[in-house]
């Protein structure tokens, strides 16, 4: 955000601090507990754990030891090495931050994002999903503007392509003509190389919740696949008990930026506003990598996104 | 309802996109010799802006659109976080590499001049084939560099190669094939998502 006077500067950091306030104190109320995530990380376990990240947009640093690092580009990955370090797992752990992650512009620049956001690890999934999803429509229904919530499981997809087996540029292809939705040159794709059936139609799985997951049991699925669906219909009561099905978009297509969710994956959205506000999801598989799997959720809010909603609305 | 905003680019991919409005519902009224650049519906339910092919992407990846048509060209071109929704099979032509007949387009040792109006898809092309190249940036009249030596090829759109063959060069290489795109800012597309489908559908999507 650019400034016109030191005046207005301090308003909008003003406006921020209240609102970083307001969420931290109500994460504490539900019981988080706040963690500082470090500035540096290990470049190669960065890319281990996102091998489609676009590493150009990493900063990157040498170290003394002629390790390459970069500066936090993401948060949940960086917590996660802190917290297996000295977390037994025995109880569900429930942490929140407040920190900047950081990447290159399309100038050149260092861009820089405030983030808060939490992490629930150690509890039995749809307990705590629901949990998350109660926080989440806590924070956007605060912002008085109305929202969308987008919601999907990498479960989904994922298991059918770990099934279809194709070679790895073509499910690059096929996977990046999905993320933009471009269904001619999906579907030329998918011709090309013989491929019937869900993917055909995937770009259709998407609007009402209910309607989505009655399309997609028309098709024939694996056994994740179906868990999947399974997961996502016992979550319709809890929106439906809340009168939120008007604001939950499924989209069964949706590609996580991150490649490490496996499962249950959402965004948030705010009218006027082009940018995600919310990004979160189950990532259980990640946390194998630190030596002990445990079912672990997370999301965080964009606060520059936030900060400009608020602004906008102190102004009118 | 939210008033959504369609950027269309000027020239001949605006007139044939108002074209597919024509006897729907958003239909509008336009002078196109009109120099306004932003025009609305009877029902003021959707807004038409103008803007320069180039910048359309722009427009809207930062949402000021929420959806767009705009040629693939110019997606391939600028690779930008937008959804890319419909083939509107208008604007046909192709991307292709274009030089003097029996040019050789592989100089495995050598570093092959290209002029071009897409630097990033040219580096993108050329990578793939681990050909080095240098891309001089043009902004029109592509075709003149090869003529007078400032470059060994050139890489531009080409309809019917009528323009290619006045200057003595040929296609030596077809690319991607482009025609008109709608595309959608991905925050838009969720919070509209409703409007945006219907607009799909009128324009003969499904």
């Amino acid at each position: 955000m650019g400034f016109s006077s030191i005046e207005e500067e301090l308003r909008v950091r003003r406006l921020r601090k209240d609102m970083e306030r307001m969420v931290e104190d109500y994460f504490e109320s539900k019981g988080f507990s706040l963690i500082e995530p470090d500035i540096f990380l290990n470049y190669d376990d960065f890319l281990l754990s996102n091998y489609n990240f676009d590493s150009t947009k990493t900063i990157k640093v040498f170290g003394g030891n002629s390790k390459i690092y970069v500066l936090r580009p993401d948060i949940t990955l960086n917590i996660l090495g802190k917290i297996f370090a000295g977390w037994e797992a025995n109880n569900p752990l429930k942490i929140y931050y407040n920190s900047k992650i950081y990447s290159n512009s399309p100038d050149g620049s260092i861009g820089q994002n405030y983030q808060v956001g939490v992490e629930f690890l150690g509890e039995e999934a749809l307990k705590a999903d629901k949990e998350i999803f109660e926080i989440v429509i806590h924070l956007l229904e605060n912002l008085k503007t109305p929202y969308v919530l987008e919601l999907a499981s990498s479960l989904y997809l994922d298991s059918y392509f770990a099934d279809l087996n194709l070679d790895m540029k073509d499910e690059k292809t096929v996977k990046k003509h999905i993320r933009n939705k471009n269904k001619h040159e999906l579907l030329s794709t998918l011709n090309r190389l013989g491929i019937k059936g869900i993917l055909e139609v995937v770009l259709d799985m998407e609007g009402n919740m209910e309607d989505v997951i009655n399309m997609a049991r028309k098709y024939p699925t694996n056994r994740d696949m179906e868990k999947a669906l399974d997961y996502l219909d016992s979550l319709v009561d809890f929106f439906k008990q809340r009168n939120l099905m008007n604001r939950i978009n499924l989209d069964l297509s949706m590609m996580p930026d991150l490649d490490y969710y496996d499962g249950i994956v959402f965004k948030g959205y705010c009218q006027g506003v082009a940018k995600k506000i919310i990004s979160g999801g189950r990532y259980d598989k990640l946390t194998e990598r630190f030596g002990k799997r445990v079912p672990a959720v997370g999301f965080m809010m964009d606060m520059d996104v936030a900060t400009q909603l608020i602004y906008r609305g102190d102004n009118q | 309802m939210n008033q959504l905003t369609i950027a269309l680019a000027k020239g001949r991919l605006a007139d044939k996109g108002l074209e597919l409005f024509k006897n729907t519902d958003i239909e509008i009224d336009c002078d196109e010799n009109s120099r306004k650049l932003v025009f609305t519906d009877a029902k003021e339910e959707i807004r038409f802006i103008f803007a320069k092919p180039s910048d359309i992407i722009t427009y809207v990846e930062k949402g000021v659109a929420d959806l767009g048509i705009v040629g693939k060209d110019m997606i391939l071109e600028e690779n930008r976080e937008v959804y890319e929704l419909m083939d509107l099979g208008f604007g046909k032509c192709r991307f292709a590499i274009a030089g003097f007949e029996n040019q050789n387009i592989n100089k495995k040792n050598d570093v092959l001049r290209i002029a071009t109006n897409y630097p990033n898809y040219v580096k993108r092309v050329f990578d793939a084939k681990s050909q080095r190249v240098e891309i001089i940036k043009l902004n029109g009249s592509i075709e003149l560099a090869p003529v007078i030596g400032l470059s060994d090829l050139i890489v531009d759109i080409v309809e019917t190669g009528e323009t290619l063959k006045k200057n003595g060069l040929v296609v030596l290489e077809e690319l991607d094939s482009i025609s008109a795109r709608l595309v959608a800012n991905k925050a838009s597309y969720r919070l509209n998502f409703d409007t945006i489908k219907k607009i799909e559908n009128k324009l003969g999507g499904n």
